[in-house]
């Protein structure tokens, strides 16, 4: 549909919790129509949650494919109203974020994540992720709760400048 | 840059900036930390439209001699060239403290034109048998290769008795 701006800090819409999507209308499907083509828009992102394009709703669009650090992957995912089913593990990585211009922090995330919402059709849909589809994925469901990857910073890691990349 | 060094207590970041923001200066970039219980201020300052550096020197003075922290301003430049580009990387170093373990791992990184951008050592456990950690963020310039720099790093830490290793930081924006 349409490549959306993408909110940044300090944007206080990015710390208001999203409200659920509830029933999958045309609305809801130009929504994740947005998510994937601002999401494209943008070459290093992964995944965009609703809230990133000013939108306080639960869902998000998510793509992990051809990523090195990638184990599961189910390719293009959206996902409205999801939630986290099954979390095990902590793995500690270094995450930036389109929202959070310039920095970037250390945050523990689960190794492995189901996670269950409502695909576009209006099914349920469940997701068994690990690795960086897992991380992407709490990542995103954290924007649809008003957190950002600051608040998960462990208290003795820092946050970083984000580095210049060749 | 404002320099602020005194022995820990609370108080010391309220007093130094109370002053600050009373002289109308903005805070950059800081970085504060404890040093062996000594509390560390490195703050860039940006000072307001006709703003003195002297003044502020003893503005600071006389706010820091109230927490017992001694104070420097020190003029900088406001435009600086750009750090070299590259791969950001963390090295870690530990094992048992000995002299000269810094100063080997940032030789053997300068003459390969890796630049460190942050360095943090500590020094933990009993007296009698002290540890010595160190972590650094560096940027690996183009043309150096990750596993010939891992080689180098091990190659050093085996002759310093100590451990070394060498990873990515490169962060994923999601």
């Amino acid at each position: 549909m349409a490549v959306r701006p993408v909110v940044v800090l300090p944007d206080h819409r990015l710390k208001v919790p999203s409200r659920p999507v509830g029933r999958i209308d045309d609305a809801a499907r130009a929504l994740a129509a947005d998510l994937v083509d601002t999401m494209r828009s943008r070459p290093a992102c992964v995944g965009l949650a609703a809230p990133q394009i000013g939108m306080g709703l639960r869902a998000f669009a998510l793509d992990v494919t051809g990523h090195r650090k990638a184990v599961s992957c189910h390719g293009e995912v959206v996902l409205f109203d999801p939630e986290i089913v099954e979390a095990e593990g902590s793995v500690l990585a270094r995450e930036g974020c389109l929202s959070v211009p310039d920095l970037t922090g250390d945050v523990a995330r689960a190794a492995r994540v189901v996670v269950r919402g409502l695909a576009l059709d209006g099914s349920t849909r469940t997701l068994d992720t690990d690795a960086f589809e897992a991380r992407a994925v709490l990542h995103e469901l954290d924007h649809l709760d008003g957190l950002l990857f600051l608040d998960r910073v462990e208290s003795h890691d820092r946050v970083f400048r984000r580095k210049v990349y060749r | 840059m404002v320099i602020a060094v005194g022995a820990d207590r609370p108080g010391i970041v309220a007093a130094v900036t109370g002053v600050l923001v009373e002289q109308g200066c903005n805070l950059e970039d800081t970085s504060m930390t404890i040093l062996r219980g000594h509390f560390t201020m490195m703050l860039v300052v940006a000072l307001p439209p006709g703003g003195d550096p002297a003044r502020l020197a003893g503005a600071l003075a006389a706010a820091a001699d109230a927490v017992d922290v001694d104070v420097r301003v020190l003029p900088i430049g406001e435009e600086v060239g750009r750090s070299p580009g590259g791969d950001p990387w963390t090295v870690s170093v530990y094992g048992a403290d000995r002299p000269g373990i810094v100063h080997g791992v940032a030789a053997l990184l300068a003459g390969l034109g890796v630049n460190i951008t942050d360095l943090t050592t500590r020094v933990a456990g009993p007296p009698e048998q002290p540890v010595y950690a160190m972590v650094l963020e560096v940027t690996v310039p183009p043309g150096v290769e990750a596993p010939d720099l891992e080689r180098r790093l091990e190659a050093l830490a085996g002759g310093l008795g100590v451990e070394c290793s060498l990873h990515p930081a490169d962060a994923d924006i999601l």
